[in-house]
C-alpha cells in the first residue's frame, strides 16, 4: 500500500525563505509542492523552489568521507578521516586554522563550527559569503541605524507606496520578493529601479529605470537627497526626534552640483528629480538593495546614502519601509547571527575580552579568543589550515587563479559538503555532509525569519549532518564535553541561551508556517515584523546621518582593458550552482555561461551574437559565447557566475580595504576578443 | 425512481461532535475503509491543528479518519494532483476522495483521458460556496475580525456572510462584500464558479437543506454512491432518512441563489473584457504574461495537464530554455492544451509567483468555447473533449474573441 506524506520545510535557494512541502511517497521524495499556508510565498514558488532538494537523490552525492592519497580521493571511514584531521589540527599553531562556512548550513551547524573554532582551535578566524555580499552593508548600516539587518518584513513590502530597487534583479533572483512588489504596484506604488542593465525586473516591474553608470550609486542618492532638501520634502519632525548629524549631511549636500552628478552617473537631472520626488512624497517608501551596489569598493558609502535618504524622509520604523539588504543565502541572516564571522560572537556580540569572558563562562571553557580573526580572503591567503563547510570559494571568491595557487601551498584543506564541488576537488579531506532534506535545524532568511528545516529522508550513504561531524571531531580532539549534543534541538536551546535575539524562539513555536522573526526576547513575544519603531539599534537609540561622498571604483577601464565587467545571477541557478546545476529541470533550462554585450560593441568589435569570445582581465581569462543585447550599454559586459566552464571570478579581483574588504565583483576592467573560427 | 436525496448523520456521538453537520462524511469514509470497499481515503486534515494549514492525507487506518473531520474554507488544496501525480492515477488502488466541485470535475476530465481510473475512485463531493487562500484568511481573521487566528474553531459561508466560530464558542459574522472592500476576497475562480453542488461526483454532501438539524444533506449521484451509502446504513455507520420536500426546497433555493450570484459575476467579468478593443485586450494580456518567470507553477499545478513529455520543456525544442520571460508560445501552448477542458479550479493562478491572472484567461476562453462546442468540462464522463471530436464545420467558426481589459488591474 502506498503511503504519502507532506513534510513542510524551507527552500534552500535564496534568502526569501519560501515554504515548500516535500511530498514523500513510501518514504522517498516524489515531488515538491509550494506551501499554501506560508506567509511569505503564499503557495507560490519559483522554479528553483519547485525543484528544491531534488538533488538529494543525485548520483553525484558524496556518500562517504574521502582522503586524498597520491593525488586521488579515496573513500575511508569516519574514524580514519576524523582521526587524521584531529591529529593535524592539534599540531596547528593558534590562529593557523581558518574556518570558512556557508549560509547553506543550518543555524545549528554554524553555531557549532564557531564554537569549535573558538573552543578547540582558539581562533576567531571565521568568515563566510557575507563578506562577498554584505560586508559593506553591515558597517554602513551599523554607523547609521545600528543594525545591518532588513528592518521590515517581506510580506509588508506589499504596503509600500514607492519601492526603490538598487542593484538587484529581484524578478530573477528573489522572485517572491518581486511578487510583493507586483502587489504593491497593482495598488498604485511607483517602482524605481537603478540598474546598469535592462533586466527583467526593469522591463516588467519598473515604472522608472535609472540606467546608471556602474558604481556611481552614491552620487545618485546624494543628488536625490539634495533635491529632496531643496524641495522642502525632508521630514523635519522625524529628523529632529530620531536622528543626529543632519547639519553635517546638509552642509555636505550643499556643496554638490547636480550637473556634476549627472555627468558621473549618466542619469539626467530630470530623472533624478522624478525619482527623488516619488520617493520623498510616498507615505511608505521602501528601499531594497543587493550586490549591485554592495559589491563595490565604495559600497559602504552608497549604503550610507541610502540610510540617509530613508532617514531624511522618515522612512524607518513602519511596515513596508526602511533600507533592506537582500540576503542571497537561505540562511543569509543566520550566518551572521550565529557569530560565524571574525568580529562577532553569536548574537552580534563584539569580539573583545569582555565578550570572550562571558562566552567562556557560558560555555564553561577557558582562554577563548578575544581579538578579531582574519577575514575570508585573508584566511585563503594566510592560513595553512582551512576548514571549509558548505562554501565553494573556488567559484565564488575573487581572482580564482590566485586562490588556486594559495590552496596548493596549504598544509591541510578540509571540505565538508554534499557534492564534490570545485573547492572539494582541491581538498585533502572531504567530509560527506547531509543535505537540508536529510536533517533537522533552523535557518534565518532575509527578514530575520527563523524557520524550521525538517528532516524528510535519511542521509544518503554514510553522510552526516554538519553538526554531528563537528561533534565527533570535537570529541576526538578532547573537547567532547562541549559538544555533547544528541539533537539539533539541543543545540538550538543553547543558541537561544546565548543569542538574545533568539531567546523566545523554540522548536515548538517554530511549528507554525513562516516561523518567527527576531528579535523575540521571550516565549510570549510574537516576534518583530518591523524594527526601529521607537528606537534605532545605536547606543543612543538615534539614527546618525553620515555624509558619504561617492567613491570611484578601484579598477577603472583603460586603453589596455577598456570594458567594464559586471557579474550576476540568473533566474534558473543559485550562486555557484552546486545544487542547481545538479537539478535536472534547472540544468535543462540553461547550463552554460554567456557574455552580454551591446549592439554597438558588437559592431565595433565584429563579435556577432553567439560567437565565441575570450574575456581577459589582469588576472586571467575565460572563454564563452557572446549574447548581443540592447539591454546593456556600450562599454559594459555582463557575465553570470554560476558555471564552472566559464568562471567569472577568474576575472574579478580588486578589493576594498577595511572595514569591508569587499571584493569589487561588480566592476573589473577587461578586454574582449573574438575567438577566430579556426580555433585560434 | 429510487430516492436519491437524504439527510444523514453518524449515530456515534463522538463522530457527530467532530464533523460538521452530523459527521456523515467522516462516518461514511470510516465505514468504507473498515469494510474494505476502498484501500485508502484521501482527505484533508489540519496540520498543527491550524485551520490555515490544511494538508492532504492518505489514510489506510480507519482509526485515523476522524483527523479529517469538519469543513474547511481556507484549504484550496489540489486533491487531483495527489491521485494523478503521486498515486499513479489510482490505477491499482481503490481510493475514496473528498472533493470540491472543481476537484470532482478535474477527475472526470482526467478519466476521459485515461489518466485516472474512475472505477477505482469513490468521489465524495462536498458542496462548496467558495474558498479563501489561507494566507488571506489568516490576515482577514486577524485584521478584519480582530481575532487571534489560533482561536478560530470553525467558519462557514452563508447568506452572503462569513461566519466564524471561536474556540470559546462565540460567533462573529461579516458581510462578504464588506470584507471585499477591505481587501479580503475569496479566490477569484470561486466567485465565478457556478458548480456549487458536485453532482459529477458519486455523492454530493453539504449542509444546505439540513434546516438546522445536525445532519448532512446528501444527494446520491451514481450507483456507486448508492452502494457505499447502503453499506454504511446497513452497517449502522450512518442514519439516513429521506429528505423532506421542505428541506429539498430550501436546498434548491440556496443553490439557485449561489449559482445566480456566480453567473452574474462571470458575466460581469466577460463583459468587462468585451468592452475593450482587440489592441487593448492584447496589451492587457501581454502586460501580465510578460512577467512570467517560467517557474512552471501553472503547469505543475494544473489538474488537467498530464503529458509525460511536455512541449514546454526545453528539450522538446519548442520553447528555448533559459529565457526570462519565456517565448510567448509558452503561454499559448498551455492555453491551447487546457482551455477546452479548464475546470476553473484556480490552482494555476494560486501558484503563480508573478500574479498573472491565469485562471481568468483560461476560464474566459473556456466559457466561449463551451458555447461553441456545447461542452461543459468535467460534468459528463461520456462527453469527449471537444478538441478530440472537432468537426469541419466547427473549424470554420471565427476565432472566439476572448481577450479583454479589466479596468481594475494594470
Amino acid at each position: 500500500m502506498n503511503a504519502i506524506e507532506h513534510i513542510p520545510t524551507v527552500c534552500p535557494c535564496c534568502g526569501c525563505g519560501c515554504g515548500i512541502e516535500l511530498v514523500l511517497k513510501n518514504g522517498e521524495i516524489a515531488g515538491v509542492e509550494p506551501l499554501k499556508s506560508h506567509p511569505v510565498c503564499k503557495g507560490k514558488n519559483c522554479l528553483k523552489g519547485k525543484n528544491a532538494y531534488l538533488y538529494a537523490n543525485s548520483e553525484e552525492r558524496l556518500t562517504t568521507p574521502l582522503i586524498k592519497k597520491n593525488g586521488k580521493h579515496e573513500a575511508c571511514s569516519w574514524d580514519e578521516a576524523l582521526d587524521w584531521i584531529a591529529q593535524k589540527l592539534s599540531e596547528a599553531d593558534r590562529d593557523a586554522v581558518g574556518f570558512i562556512n556557508s549560509g547553506k548550513c543550518t543555524n545549528e551547524d554554524l553555531y557549532l563550527i564557531q564554537k569549535f573554532a573558538r573552543i578547540v582551535c582558539k581562533t576567531n578566524n571565521l568568515d563566510n559569503a557575507s563578506r562577498f555580499c554584505h560586508s559593506t552593508s553591515v558597517p554602513a548600516l551599523l554607523s547609521t541605524v545600528g543594525a545591518g539587518v532588513m528592518p521590515t518584513s517581506t510580506p509588508s513590502i506589499e504596503k509600500a507606496d514607492c519601492v526603490l530597487i538598487m542593484g538587484a534583479n529581484i524578478q530573477e533572483t528573489y522572485p517572491l520578493l518581486a511578487q510583493k512588489v507586483i502587489i504593491a504596484r497593482t495598488k498604485g506604488a511607483k517602482i524605481i529601479t537603478a540598474d546598469l542593465r535592462r533586466t527583467p525586473t526593469v522591463k516588467n516591474l519598473t515604472d522608472l529605470h535609472l540606467q546608471i553608470h556602474p558604481g556611481t550609486d552614491a552620487a545618485l542618492i546624494n543628488g536625490m537627497m539634495k533635491i529632496i532638501l531643496d524641495q522642502g520634502l525632508a521630514n523635519t519632525d522625524f529628523i529632529e526626534k530620531r536622528t543626529s548629524g543632519f547639519d553635517e549631511l546638509k552642509a555636505y549636500l550643499d556643496t554638490l552640483d547636480l550637473q556634476e552628478i549627472e555627468k558621473i552617473t549618466g542619469i539626467k537631472t530630470e530623472q533624478m528629480k522624478d525619482a527623488a520626488l516619488s520617493y520623498a512624497s510616498a507615505h511608505n517608501a521602501c528601499i531594497m538593495f543587493n550586490a549591485g551596489i554592495a559589491q563595490h569598493a565604495g559600497g559602504v558609502e552608497t549604503i550610507q546614502t541610502l540610510a540617509d535618504m530613508a532617514l531624511l524622509t522618515g522612512n524607518y520604523g513602519k511596515p513596508g519601509s526602511g533600507v533592506n539588504p537582500l540576503r542571497g543565502h537561505s540562511n543569509g541572516e543566520g550566518f551572521g547571527d550565529m557569530g560565524t564571522v571574525p568580529v562577532f560572537y553569536p548574537g552580534f556580540q563584539k569580539v573583545n575580552e569582555e565578550t570572550a569572558g562571558r562566552f567562556a563562562s557560558m560555555w564553561d571553557a577557558a582562554d577563548l579568543p578575544a581579538k578579531p580573526g582574519l577575514t575570508y580572503m585573508e584566511m585563503v591567503e594566510k592560513c595553512p589550515f582551512l576548514y571549509i563547510m558548505g562554501a565553494n570559494p573556488a567559484m565564488s571568491a575573487p581572482d580564482i587563479n590566485a586562490l588556486r595557487k594559495a590552496f596548493e601551498k596549504k598544509e591541510l584543506v578540509i571540505v565538508q559538503d554534499i557534492f564534490m564541488t570545485e573547492t572539494a576537488q582541491m581538498a585533502d579531506v572531504v567530509l560527506a555532509g547531509a543535505c537540508g532534506a536529510e536533517k533537522d535545524g533552523t535557518q534565518t532568511g532575509v527578514d530575520r525569519r527563523v524557520q524550521r528545516l525538517r528532516k524528510a529522508i535519511a542521509p544518503v550513504g554514510d553522510a552526516l549532518p554538519d553538526w554531528q561531524i563537528l561533534c565527533r571531531l570535537a570529541e576526538k580532539m578532547g573537547a567532547g564535553e562541549h559538544f555533547a549534543f544528541k539533537t539539533s534541538e539541543e543545540i538550538f536551546e543553547e543558541i537561544r541561551n546565548c543569542v538574545p535575539q533568539y531567546r523566545g524562539i523554540t522548536y515548538e513555536r517554530l511549528e507554525q508556517a513562516g516561523g518567527i522573526q527576531w528579535p523575540c526576547p521571550d516565549e510570549g513575544h510574537p516576534g518583530t515584523e518591523t524594527m526601529f519603531v521607537e528606537k534605532f539599534g545605536t547606543p543612543d537609540g538615534l539614527a546618525h546621518f553620515q555624509a558619504a561622498p561617492y567613491k570611484a571604483p578601484l579598477e577603472p577601464p583603460d586603453d589596455a582593458y577598456p570594458y567594464i565587467l559586471t557579474t550576476g545571477r540568473l533566474n534558473f541557478h543559485f550562486h555557484t550552482g552546486s545544487m542547481t546545476r545538479r537539478t535536472e529541470r534547472l540544468q535543462n533550462e540553461i547550463s552554460e555561461a554567456f557574455a552580454e554585450i551591446s549592439p554597438q560593441d558588437s559592431e565595433n568589435t565584429g563579435i556577432a551574437d553567439g560567437e565565441e569570445v575570450i574575456l581577459r582581465s589582469r588576472r586571467g581569462e575565460v572563454k564563452t559565447r557572446a549574447r548581443v543585447t540592447p539591454d546593456i550599454k556600450a562599454g559594459q559586459v555582463f557575465l553570470p557566475w554560476h558555471f564552472p566552464q566559464c568562471l567569472a571570478n577568474i576575472l574579478t579581483g580588486p578589493s576594498a580595504g577595511p572595514p569591508s574588504r569587499m571584493p569589487e565583483f561588480k566592476f573589473s576592467a577587461i578586454q574582449i576578443e573574438k575567438v577566430e573560427s579556426d580555433g585560434k | 425512481m429510487e430516492n436519491n436525496l437524504y439527510l444523514a448523520w453518524s449515530p456515534d456521538a463522538t463522530i457527530q461532535g467532530m464533523g460538521s453537520s452530523g459527521g456523515a462524511v467522516t462516518a461514511l469514509l470510516r465505514c468504507a475503509l473498515e469494510n474494505q470497499m476502498v484501500d485508502a481515503v484521501l482527505a484533508v486534515k489540519k496540520r498543527n491543528n491550524s485551520r490555515f494549514d490544511a494538508v492532504p492525507t492518505l489514510i489506510t487506518d480507519p482509526e485515523l479518519v476522524h483527523e479529517t473531520a469538519g469543513a474547511m474554507h481556507f484549504a484550496p488544496l489540489n486533491m487531483v494532483k495527489i491521485i494523478k501525480e503521486y498515486l499513479d492515477g489510482a490505477m491499482d488502488m481503490r481510493v475514496a476522495v473528498t472533493c470540491k466541485p472543481c476537484d470532482a470535475r478535474a477527475f472526470i476530465e482526467l478519466a476521459k483521458r485515461n489518466q485516472v481510473r474512475r472505477e477505482n475512485l469513490f468521489l465524495v463531493g462536498l458542496n462548496c460556496s467558495g474558498t479563501y487562500l489561507p494566507t488571506v484568511a489568516e490576515q482577514m481573521i486577524r485584521e478584519a475580525f480582530g481575532e487571534n487566528p489560533q482561536d478560530l474553531a470553525g467558519e462557514e459561508v452563508d447568506e452572503g456572510k462569513l461566519i466564524i466560530t471561536l474556540k470559546d464558542g462565540s460567533t462573529k459574522e461579516k458581510d462578504l462584500e464588506e470584507l471585499v472592500r477591505q481587501g479580503y476576497e475569496m479566490r477569484e475562480n470561486c466567485l465565478r464558479c457556478s458548480y456549487k453542488v458536485p453532482r459529477m461526483a458519486d455523492i454530493a454532501c453539504g449542509k444546505w437543506g439540513n434546516n438546522g438539524k445536525s445532519a448532512t444533506f446528501i444527494e446520491i449521484c451514481s450507483p456507486k454512491g448508492h452502494e457505499f451509502l447502503d453499506a454504511a446504513a446497513q452497517n449502522g455507520a450512518l442514519v439516513m432518512e429521506p429528505a423532506t420536500n421542505e428541506q429539498i426546497e430550501k436546498r434548491k433555493q440556496k443553490e439557485t441563489e449561489a449559482v445566480e450570484n456566480a453567473q452574474a459575476r462571470e458575466k460581469q467579468e466577460i463583459e468587462a473584457f468585451k468592452r475593450y478593443s482587440s489592441e487593448e485586450r492584447l496589451k492587457y494580456w501581454l502586460g501580465h504574461l510578460s512577467r512570467c518567470i517560467k517557474c512552471f507553477g501553472c503547469r505543475d499545478a494544473c489538474p488537467i495537464c498530464f503529458c509525460k513529455e511536455c512541449y514546454l520543456e526545453p528539450y522538446r525544442g519548442c520553447i528555448p530554455g533559459g529565457e526570462t520571460p519565456p517565448d510567448i508560445m509558452f503561454q499559448l501552448i498551455r492555453l491551447s492544451h487546457v482551455a477546452d477542458s479548464c475546470v476553473n479550479c484556480g490552482q494555476c493562478q494560486d501558484a503563480c509567483p508573478m500574479e498573472i491572472p491565469l485562471t481568468r484567461l483560461y476560464s474566459v476562453l473556456n466559457s466561449e468555447l463551451a458555447d461553441i462546442f456545447d461542452y461543459k468540462p468535467g460534468v459528463d464522463i461520456d462527453q469527449p473533449p471537444p478538441l478530440t471530436t472537432v468537426t469541419e464545420q466547427e473549424l470554420s467558426i471565427d476565432a472566439p474573441d476572448i481577450i479583454g481589459e479589466n479596468s481594475s488591474d494594470r
